[in-house]
């Protein structure tokens, strides 16, 4: 099956969302990828990728309407496909194969 | 977290541009989740790090969503992003591109060839657009935009007396007094412009050139093609005349080489040498002009006459307002020594660029018509939109096809783009020759009207504007149709029967859109076409003052060397006058140095004795006519009051004049101008002239002439060289010009040719102009009109066509035909109605830049907006009416079988 590639803050996106588990909506997981890579993200980034990877069918969504009740708004929460656990799964392995016996060389440089 | 949910009302705590911002970027549901986040976010911000780091970072977050909406939607549609299904190396895909825009070339030649008329009709239309924009640009480009084709010609100014509303010439005095006392200019030079008797053998005519100052050219930094151009020696009472032609004088009348050097030419009588030749191409100082004889002026009895044209270079290191300053000193030292010959305390000196003395008032003009036709080009840019839109629209099915085979939507657009560049192409080719067509016609015709013209040419500049043209009429009629045609749903069409799939709300609403478009474009064209048609009526039915019919007019000129007393010229024009009035035919002659519409050469200053002018303030001015005592007679100006000439005055006795109705009631509105005096043209030392009648008000400068009033001297037959004989004629005015030429050659062999022409012919002629702009704007609004009725028009037949069935099932339902037609005719009839509307009031802003060509019409005429807004909404109407009555008449029944 021929494959799409994968953007280096698509993949971003997934991890945090990963992380966060049944808690990741948009603002949480904004507030999840400026806690662990230390920058400031665009809002207007995560949106747009958000929707792209729906798109491509690597996130599915659902509507919270419990959280309306004390926060005046319906919350969009978002999880991995299989699909898309299956995809981070092989690029983790690829990464770790490409770095298996470089860290070493890394450090001293 | 402390009062940091957001509700819906507190959306309206982000500022205002924010909202708006992504109110323009964002549909409603989108628009409405990013601002909770954003809110959501900014509260939490706030709490940890304060209102200015939270607001800086609001601003941040906002500002930065167009821009990247903008490349996500980029992204899915260009082929290198990372939606595509196979990664390529850079390579391949290079080949894979060039492949793909070959084949969707040679795929669109193909196609457009299959459909002549569509393909002619965008091609011509949009190629005339481009081409009518580009040759315009190219006038604008030489009279406006170019520097005047001297050396450092920003630092050359023409010097002028200054009396509002007049900008009068210099005086000799003037000159010379200027030309001694300046410190703030490299060099003054003056010039007057001549028309001198060329003798060459038997053969006598008319030549136009200029008399220099020696430094004329020095000043210029114009260099000859041969031999020299003047230097301090030449002009001088006892050096040899010496003359420097232009390169048509030196190719047509002396040979065209280099011996011409040294050739003696006589003007007026007067042995000229030949020392330089002009090149080619000249500055429109020199265009135009034959000769250039070198000239230096004596010290002059008294100040006037003012006819020296100054101008001058100023230092580059010296400021404009310095300059200007120093004009005006001199002009107050120097005022004291001729106050007792001239007295005009208001008039000072001033200074303007000598590229706004060639501008002129051109300017407003080209700017307004290169506006006119960047209209019409948008309208045709329009169309071609409209037309590729529809054409896609019925390709619905060949692009689904395309699609459902793998095509991805950047393929599709990239497929439809190559025809749009195809298109654009060929309308930029066409574009050309049109471009060299408008050209042409500039230099030549409209080398009447506008300045410049020898310069009128193709250089980087016109390349680069025909270049942008092209490409934003390609990217407007290409990437509408385009990006609708790469949003196709192929589900959709591939199962559609009747109706395709793109005919969904987008490319419908977006055909609607162009063609309101189309007519908000096209309104302030045609208004501004019909209030330029208003004003040539209105200027065409203004009263000359006179019956023009059967009028011929001569202006004779007599050599200074021929007739250098005045009683040579005296016994010429007495016997000249003697012989013309007795040609059969010729029921009366008059002479006078003016001639109307449009030929008057003096304006002159004066002071009331009644009611004096005020010290410091400028003289009234007016324009001064001198007349034989059967002027009036022969025009056949009514007298009002008072007498006219007879053969004593301007003879013996203090001076009089006559004047015309509007002198006289703009200077004694309450009283009898007949017996009133005034001290002439600031010569204070002269006698008081008298007016003795009052006659009929005549157009001597121009049919728009407001009228401020003309006055009649009575020039006797003295020392004047140049007059025009009037004559009135029984038969056609043209059939005497035989006898009449005869005549004048038996009294001087020697005179040139006569130029001969008839009242009727010069006021035509003095309409030239604003006809020649009226026929202009009339074929661009007209070209408008008729594109956005075919726009409208093709709308309505293609929604008729798309709804047969709809109709048809109405109609079978028992629906009356009328609400059918009524219905469909106001669906179009709506698009052409916001169109107007919008283009209406665009016109009301527009049209004011235009008032100043307007005669007798306001800018915002209401009477010409309304009938304009009426004639586009009847032929709307009509345009739409056909396809209406065809949707009227359909049979349901055949109809609803066809399923």
């Amino acid at each position: 099956m021929p494959r799409e590639t994968l953007g280096e803050f698509e993949h971003q996106v997934m991890l945090a969302i990963l992380q966060l588990g049944g808690e990741a909506y948009s603002v949480s997981i904004v507030e999840e990828l400026e806690e662990r890579t230390g920058r400031e993200v665009a809002q207007a980034a995560v949106f747009i990728v958000l929707r792209r990877l729906e798109e491509k069918r690597l996130l599915t969504s659902r509507l919270d309407e419990t959280a309306a009740e004390d926060t005046g708004r319906v919350r969009r929460y978002f999880r991995l496909t299989p699909n898309a656990l299956r995809r981070l799964r092989d690029s983790r392995d690829t990464y770790m194969r490409l770095w298996d016996g470089i860290e070493a060389t890394l450090e001293k440089a | 977290m402390t009062g940091g949910i957001p509700t819906g009302d507190e959306l309206r705590r982000l500022p205002l541009a924010a909202r708006l911002l992504l109110r323009l970027t964002l549909n409603g549901g989108d628009y409405r989740a990013v601002s909770n986040d954003l809110l959501e976010l900014y509260q939490r911000r706030l709490h940890r790090q304060g209102a200015p780091a939270a607001k800086a970072w609001l601003r941040r977050q906002v500002t930065t969503y167009p821009g990247r909406l903008i490349m996500e939607q980029v992204r899915k549609l260009l082929p290198l992003s990372g939606t595509r299904r196979v990664v390529q190396s850079p390579v391949t895909r290079r080949a894979t591109l060039m492949n793909n825009l070959l084949r969707d070339l040679r795929h669109g030649i193909r196609s457009l060839a299959r459909s002549p008329v569509f393909t002619a009709t965008i091609i011509l239309t949009v190629g005339l657009g481009i081409g009518a924009t580009t040759a315009i640009f190219s006038a604008v480009n030489a009279v406006l935009i170019q520097p005047l084709p001297y050396a450092n010609a920003g630092d050359l100014v023409r010097i002028y007396t200054e009396s509002p509303p007049h900008r009068w010439p210099f005086s000799v005095a003037d000159y010379r007094a200027l030309k001694e006392q300046q410190t703030q200019f490299v060099t003054i030079a003056g010039y007057t412009n001549e028309t001198l008797t060329l003798s060459r053998g038997e053969t006598v005519e008319r030549i136009r050139g200029k008399f220099v100052t020696w430094d004329y050219f020095s000043l210029l930094g114009i260099t000859p093609l041969y031999g020299r151009l003047f230097d301090s020696s030449d002009g001088k009472p006892e050096s040899e005349p010496t003359v420097v032609v232009s390169h048509a004088f030196w190719n047509r009348y002396i040979g065209g080489s280099e011996e011409a050097l040294g050739q003696s030419i006589q003007l007026d009588g007067v042995n000229y040498t030949v020392v330089g030749v002009l090149p080619r191409t000249v500055g429109p100082f020199e265009q135009g002009r034959d000769f250039f004889a070198a000239v230096e002026w004596q010290p002059p009895p008294r100040r006037g006459p003012f006819s020296i044209i100054v101008i001058a270079r100023v230092r580059p290191e010296v400021d404009r307002s310095v300059a200007a300053e120093e004009l005006r000193a001199i002009n107050r030292h120097i005022f004291p020594v001729w106050q007792d010959s001239y007295q005009d305390q208001g008039a000072s000196w001033g200074m303007m660029d000598l590229k706004e003395v060639v501008v002129g008032d051109v300017g407003t003009t080209e700017m307004l018509v290169l506006g006119a036709v960047a209209f019409l080009l948008l309208i045709a840019s329009n169309n071609a939109a409209n037309l590729l839109l529809a054409r896609t629209t019925q390709r619905t099915r060949e692009l689904a096809v395309r699609a459902a085979l793998g095509a991805s939507p950047s393929r599709l657009m990239q497929y439809t783009l190559s025809e749009s560049a195809l298109l654009a192409a060929g309308s930029a080719a066409f574009g050309l020759i049109v471009m060299y067509g408008g050209m042409k016609l500039l230099t030549t015709t409209g080398s009447n009207f506008i300045p410049r013209t020898q310069e009128i040419g193709v250089d980087g500049l016109v390349l680069v504007f025909l270049a942008a043209v092209t490409l934003f009429s390609g990217l407007l009629f290409g990437l509408i149709p385009s990006l609708t045609g790469a949003r196709i749903r192929v589900e959709q069409a591939l199962r559609a029967s009747g109706r395709s799939a793109t005919d969904s709300a987008a490319p419908r609403r977006m055909r609607r859109v162009l063609v309101a478009s189309q007519f908000a474009i096209a309104a302030p064209l045609l208004i501004g076409a019909a209030l330029l048609i208003t004003s040539l009526a209105r200027l065409q039915r203004v009263d000359p003052g006179f019956d023009t019919h059967n009028m011929l007019v001569a202006g004779v000129q007599l050599p200074r060397l021929a007739y250098p007393e005045a009683e040579d010229t005296y016994s010429f024009w007495s016997q000249a006058i003697e012989r013309v009035a007795a040609l059969p035919g010729v029921e009366s002659v008059a002479l006078g140095d003016a001639m109307p519409p449009t030929r008057v050469t003096m304006i002159n200053n004066f002071n009331l004795e009644d009611d004096p002018t005020p010290p410091g303030q400028t003289e009234p001015a007016t324009p001064w006519v001198g007349v034989t005592p059967g002027y009036f007679a022969t025009l056949g100006i009514g007298l009002l009051e008072g007498r006219t000439f007879n053969d004593l005055d301007g003879v013996e006795g203090p001076p009089t004049v006559v004047v015309d109705q509007d002198w006289a009631d703009r200077f004694f509105p309450n009283e009898s101008a007949v017996g009133k005096r005034f001290v002439s043209g600031g010569c204070t030392s002269c006698p008081l002239t008298t007016v003795v009648g009052v006659v009929g008000n005549v157009k001597y400068v121009g049919l728009d002439d407001p009228g401020g009033g003309t006055v009649y001297w009575p020039m006797g037959l003295g020392p004047k060289r140049f007059m025009h004989f009037l004559m009135r004629t029984r038969p056609d005015p043209m059939s005497l010009v035989p006898s009449l030429r005869n005549a004048i050659r038996e009294l001087d062999p020697a005179l040139p040719l006569v130029p001969l022409t008839t009242i009727d012919e010069s006021m035509s002629n003095s309409l030239q102009a604003p006809r020649y702009l009226t026929g202009l704007a009339a074929a661009f609004a007209i070209v408008a009109l008729i594109l956005s009725v075919v726009g409208v028009y093709g709308v309505m037949s293609h929604h008729v066509q798309q709804h047969t069935k709809d109709i048809g099932i109405r109609m079978a339902l028992g629906g009356a035909p009328s609400r059918v037609l009524g219905g469909v005719v106001w669906q179009g009839l709506r698009l052409a109605v916001v169109g107007v509307v919008i283009g209406v009031a665009a016109a009301f802003y527009l049209t004011r830049f235009m008032s100043s060509m307007l005669f007798g019409v306001g800018s915002t005429d209401v009477m010409t907006f309304t009938t304009v807004a009426a004639i586009m909404l009847g032929v709307a109407f009509i345009a739409c009416l056909l396809p209406a009555r065809r949707a009227a008449t359909v049979d349901p029944v055949s109809t609803l079988r066809e399923e």
